[in-house]
This record gives C-alpha cells, sequence and structure tokens, in this order.
C-alpha cells in the first residue's frame, strides 16, 4: 500500500510540472495547448543526445533539456500563434486548439522521421536507490522528483516576487488592463508560452532514465497534464500542485487494480464525475457559459 | 440573364431537398464515376475520396456551426466500425442492420458527451470527447479475446463480390443522403440557430437560444453520421485495428474540413475529392506525409481562415469592385 502511495507522489510530481505549464499557457494566453506534450518529448530527446552525444553530466542534460524547450516554445509561438492572435476570426479557443493539433502533429512525426520510432533511453543518471519500508526506491526518481519540486518553488517566486512575474499573471487576470499599464502584450505572450514549454521539458529531461524517448511519447503526459486541468479547474494555477498528485496517485491506483490498459478507462470516470457534479473543478472558480 | 433564371427555376424545388443545380451536378458526375473510370483502382480512389469527405462533412457540421471540435472523432468512428463488426461475428446480425445500430449507439455516446459537457466552453467537449476516444482506443485493444486488438479483426464484407463498383454506390448513398441532410438542418431553423451559437454564445442566449439544446442535437447528429460511416468503412476495408480510433484519423478528417472551409458542408467534399488523391499518392512517404499534413493546417488556419468555400465569395466580391 505504501508502496503505491509513494510511487504515486513521485509520478504526482511530474505532473504538476508539466500541469502547471498548461494551466499557464491556458490561463494567461487562452490557448488549450494541445501539442504540450511534445515540448515534453522535445525535452526527452534533447537531454538523451547531450548525454550520449556530448557526455555531459546529468544534471547539465537536463537544463539542456530545459533551455531546449525554451527555445522550441518561443519560436514556436512567434510563427504560429503570435500571428494567429493577429489575424484570427472566429473563435479562438477551438482555432488555437487546432493549431496545437498541427504542432503536435509535425512534431510527432518529424521525431520519428529523424530519430525512427525506437526508443532512446538511459539506463540511469546517478546510481544507486535508498531503501524506504519496504521497497527500493532508485535515486533517479528522487533527484527528478526533487528537481521537480525545486522547479516549482523557483516558477513560484518568480511569478509572486519578480516583476515580469507580476506581468505575466496581470496579464492572466485582465489583458487590456495589464496593457493599458505598460505590460508588452506579445513579449509576456511569448515568454508564458515558452516557459510553459521549459517545464514540460524539463520534465521529459528528469525522466529519460525512466521512461525513454520514442515519437509518441508525448500523448500520456499530455492525457494526465489535461486530466488534472480539468480536475482541479481550469484558470486555477495554485490547485494545480494538488491537482497533479491526485492524479498520479489516481493512475498508480488503478494500474495496481486493474491494470495497466484500465488506467484511463477509471481517469475517464473520474472526469465524468466532475463534469457531472462539480464541473468548475474540485477548486475551480464560477465558469462562464 | 437567361441563364440565371434557368439556374433560379431549377434551384427551387432542388433546395427542398436540400440541393444545388450545381451540387446535383456534381453528385451525377460522382455517380457516372465508376462507369467512366479506367480500373478498379480509381474507384476505389473515389471511394476513399467519399467516405472521408463524408466524415469531414458530419466534422465540419459542429466545427463550422457551433464552433465545436469533435475531438474524438476517430474513436467514435471507430466504435461504429467495431460495433458493426462484432455483431456481425458473434450475433450474425446482418452488416445492414449493424451499421444502422453502430450510428444510433454513436449517437447516444454523443448524447451522453453533449450533456456532460454542451453547457460549458467548447473546449470541454473537444477534450471529454478526445479522452472518450482513446478509452474506447484502449478498451479495444485491452480485450483481445473479443476484438482481436492489436492483431486487427476480420470484418465480414458488405458484398460477396470483389469488385468496387457496389461499394461505391452504398458509400455514394451515403454520401448524398448526408450531404442533403446536413445542408436541410443547416438551412432551416436549427441551422440559425447553431450560427448564432458558433458566432456569440453570450448574443445567442440572451435571444433565447439554449447552448445544451441546439449543440447536443447538433453533435448527436454529427456523431451518427461518424458512426454509419464507420460501419461501412469496417465492412468495406475488411480488417480493424485499434489504430483506426487514433488522433491521426480525426487530424485528416480536420486538415480536410479546414482547408475545405468552415460551416459551408460542401467545402469538406469538394476538399476530399482535391486532398485524398494527393495524400495517397503521398502514401509512400509515411511520417512526411503527416508533417505535410500538420503544415497545411497550421497555415490555413492562419491565413487562409475561410478556406476553399470562400472562394466563389471573394471572386464575387472582386467582380462587384471592377463594376464599380
Amino acid at each position: 500500500m505504501i508502496n503505491i502511495l509513494i510511487s504515486g507522489i513521485l509520478r504526482g510530481g511530474m505532473y504538476v510540472l508539466i500541469a502547471l505549464g498548461l494551466a499557464l499557457v491556458y490561463g494567461v494566453m487562452g490557448i488549450p495547448n494541445f501539442a504540450h506534450g511534445e515540448y515534453y518529448l522535445i525535452g526527452a530527446y534533447a537531454a538523451y543526445f547531450a548525454l550520449t552525444l556530448f557526455g555531459v553530466s546529468p544534471v547539465i542534460a537536463i537544463i539542456f533539456a530545459a533551455l531546449i524547450g525554451f527555445v522550441f516554445g518561443a519560436v514556436i509561438e512567434k510563427i504560429t500563434f503570435a500571428p494567429l492572435r493577429k489575424r484570427n476570426t472566429g473563435d479562438w479557443v477551438t482555432n488555437a486548439f487546432m493549431i496545437g493539433a498541427g504542432i503536435q502533429l509535425i512534431i510527432q512525426n518529424l521525431a520519428q522521421y529523424l530519430f525512427t520510432a525506437n526508443y532512446f533511453g538511459v539506463t540511469q543518471l546517478w546510481e544507486g536507490s535508498i531503501k524506504l519500508g519496504s521497497i527500493n526506491i532508485s535515486y533517479d526518481r528522487l533527484v527528478a522528483f526533487a528537481i521537480a519540486m525545486c522547479t516549482l518553488a523557483a516558477f513560484w517566486l518568480f511569478l509572486k516576487k519578480t516583476r515580469t512575474g507580476i506581468s505575466i499573471l496581470a496579464v492572466a487576470d485582465d489583458e487590456v488592463g495589464a496593457m493599458l499599464m505598460g505590460v508588452d502584450i506579445k513579449r509576456i505572450h511569448t515568454l508564458t508560452y515558452a516557459m510553459g514549454s521549459m517545464l514540460a521539458a524539463l520534465a521529459g529531461g528528469a525522466l529519460i532514465s525512466i521512461t525513454p524517448a520514442y515519437p509518441t511519447m508525448g500523448t500520456a503526459p499530455n492525457l494526465a497534464a489535461w486530466f488534472t486541468v480539468i480536475l482541479v479547474g481550469v484558470g486555477n494555477l495554485s490547485a494545480v500542485a494538488v491537482g497533479g498528485f491526485m492524479v498520479g496517485l489516481i493512475e498508480v491506483f488503478a494500474t495496481y487494480f486493474f491494470g495497466a490498459a484500465w488506467q484511463n478507462v477509471v481517469s475517464l470516470i473520474v472526469i465524468i464525475m466532475i463534469l457531472l457534479f462539480k464541473p468548475n473543478g474540485l477548486f475551480g472558480r464560477k465558469q462562464k457559459v | 440573364m437567361k441563364d440565371n433564371k434557368i439556374y433560379e427555376t431549377l434551384s427551387k424545388p432542388l433546395s427542398k431537398i436540400g440541393l444545388s443545380p450545381i451540387s446535383l451536378a456534381a453528385f451525377a458526375a460522382m455517380a457516372l464515376f465508376p462507369l467512366v473510370s479506367p480500373n478498379e483502382y480509381y474507384t476505389k480512389l473515389g471511394l476513399t475520396c467519399m467516405l472521408w469527405g463524408t466524415l469531414a462533412m458530419g466534422f465540419d457540421f459542429s466545427v463550422g456551426y457551433i464552433n465545436v471540435a469533435n475531438w474524438g472523432y476517430a474513436g467514435l468512428m471507430g466504435l461504429g466500425a467495431y460495433l458493426s463488426a462484432l455483431l456481425n461475428k458473434y450475433f450474425g446480425i446482418s452488416p445492414w442492420i449493424g451499421i444502422l445500430i453502430g450510428g444510433v449507439v454513436v449517437a447516444v455516446l454523443g448524447l451522453l458527451i453533449a450533456l456532460l459537457t454542451m453547457k460549458m466552453d467548447a473546449m470541454f467537449a473537444a477534450l471529454l470527447a478526445w479522452f472518450v476516444g482513446i478509452v474506447l482506443q484502449n478498451i479495444i485493444a485491452a480485450v483481445p479475446n473479443i476484438t482481436r486488438g492489436a492483431m486487427g479483426l476480420n470484418v465480414r464484407s458488405l458484398f460477396a463480390t470483389p469488385k468496387t463498383a457496389p461499394y461505391y454506390y452504398t458509400m455514394f448513398v451515403i454520401c448524398i443522403l448526408t450531404f442533403c441532410v446536413l445542408k436541410l438542418v443547416v438551412n432551416s431553423k436549427f441551422g440559425l440557430s447553431f450560427r448564432a451559437l458558433g458566432q456569440d454564445i453570450e448574443a445567442a442566449k440572451a435571444i433565447g437560444i439554449s447552448p445544451l439544446k441546439y449543440r447536443t442535437i447538433n453533435f448527436v447528429i454529427s456523431c451518427f453520421v461518424a458512426g454509419i460511416v464507420g460501419g461501412f468503412y469496417g465492412h468495406y476495408v475488411g480488417v480493424l485495428s485499434p489504430n483506426v480510433l487514433g488522433t491521426k484519423n480525426v487530424v485528416q478528417i480536420l486538415v480536410i474540413a479546414y482547408i475545405g472551409g468552415r460551416g459551408s458542408i460542401w467545402g469538406s467534399l469538394l476538399c476530399a475529392f482535391i486532398l485524398m488523391p494527393i495524400f495517397e499518392m503521398m502514401n509512400s512517404l509515411a511520417e512526411i506525409k503527416y508533417i505535410i499534413y500538420g503544415a497545411l493546417l497550421i497555415v490555413s488556419m492562419i491565413y487562409f481562415p475561410g478556406g476553399l468555400c470562400k472562394i466563389p465569395e471573394k471572386i464575387k466580391s472582386f467582380k462587384a469592385e471592377k463594376n464599380k
């Protein structure tokens, strides 16, 4: 039992990281970023190649993954969402969703084209494991979890304490108001998207020894991140931290009791329950429409 | 001006069944195609165009009018296909009835999705449909002793002959019926409500259009189309695997519907006949094909949001400008 609890929490920590980027991008820019899982993929490939080709230390590889995620996010935002925003007709959310789908398709298939469908993984980043109760937890998992928590803390401080972070939150609250106060909206948009991508890429890089890189690896975290966001309520950043752990636990429990194939079925049932009884999410604000 | 009169006298009775002289001519050409097609390959290609075109029409019916991207469209289509195939395999139900049952079951599933999400942002319907699609795919893969999972389910074909022509005409009937029904609905009072909801949901609510009711009606019709076409697909292709339900197929439908133009119905069908042969030619390119899909989707979303169906309008406004 404790076994499941621990692995659920370890898994949940990563989901918090990924889902936070998704929630942030949706909250600030109104983009339901369907390609979010693909930045996780980019991070994993980046970390793998940094480790194997350049032989750098794991810490640098993970930082490299995050950087690559940031750059990709910024470039992709500039060439897709920014022009769409300028020329958009009709419903922004639906259109942005479709663009995300296009990006997802391109990145997934580009990865398959460039690197084939093989698995690229390393066996371990840090040697050793510790015994906790009855189970062994490898250092890799612990370090990944620690990285996730440190990043979250740093990110939180950045959002609450720095000028740029406060601008991001202001844009999320009221775009026009923020613009009138002299916030450069375009810059904030690009930065937000890039940061969201960076968080996902960081998770992908940190987990490279646990989940190897392959072309469709982005689907599962994408699903989990959306699950988290719906669970806690769209647009509620602080609750994502709780939601990620809940999703991690739900998934691990479901896998344990019903088998891996039924894990998504359990998740779906939970989502249906949420939509039925608490459509604003567990901690959501009141939703329009 | 005389031509215009003939056109108008013709279009009045035709519009009662949702057609126009142009679309009638197009369907007549489609009906004659197997007679002139040089070999089976081209007939099959024509059928493929119609099949994806019909799916794209159903998809467009949701996304183009009420702005709900049915992200589980391939999943729903695959459910229709598997249902009909399994009913035939285990209960010996004739494929024709099976296809209808598949359509109805998929429509009911669509109703459940719609009832849960249509009160909220359109995004939730898209996401829930996506989840449902993935879960359906997982379930089918998880019970291999019933569905044979990834090994592929052999489906009894609809006709005894190996020829394509009977299939072609079956698909033709499904296609033309879908077209007429969707057009009729769109041109009716419902269509106006759909458009109003798609354009400005708050304003539509203010004049008394219930988003839940009209979006649900729309969504269910769209799902029914997916189920029927899916059922036919299974009995036509003969082998089903869980991959049919994958997101890749949704994107294929989406690309056709978007490049054809949102909110026109005919744009999607026309576009299928233009794009599917090109995609078919690119089949050997594997991944590159999907990269091109994605790029096409993004470029058309950003720079040509109207798609193909806006071209006549553009020509008209260009001419009007010239005449001034």
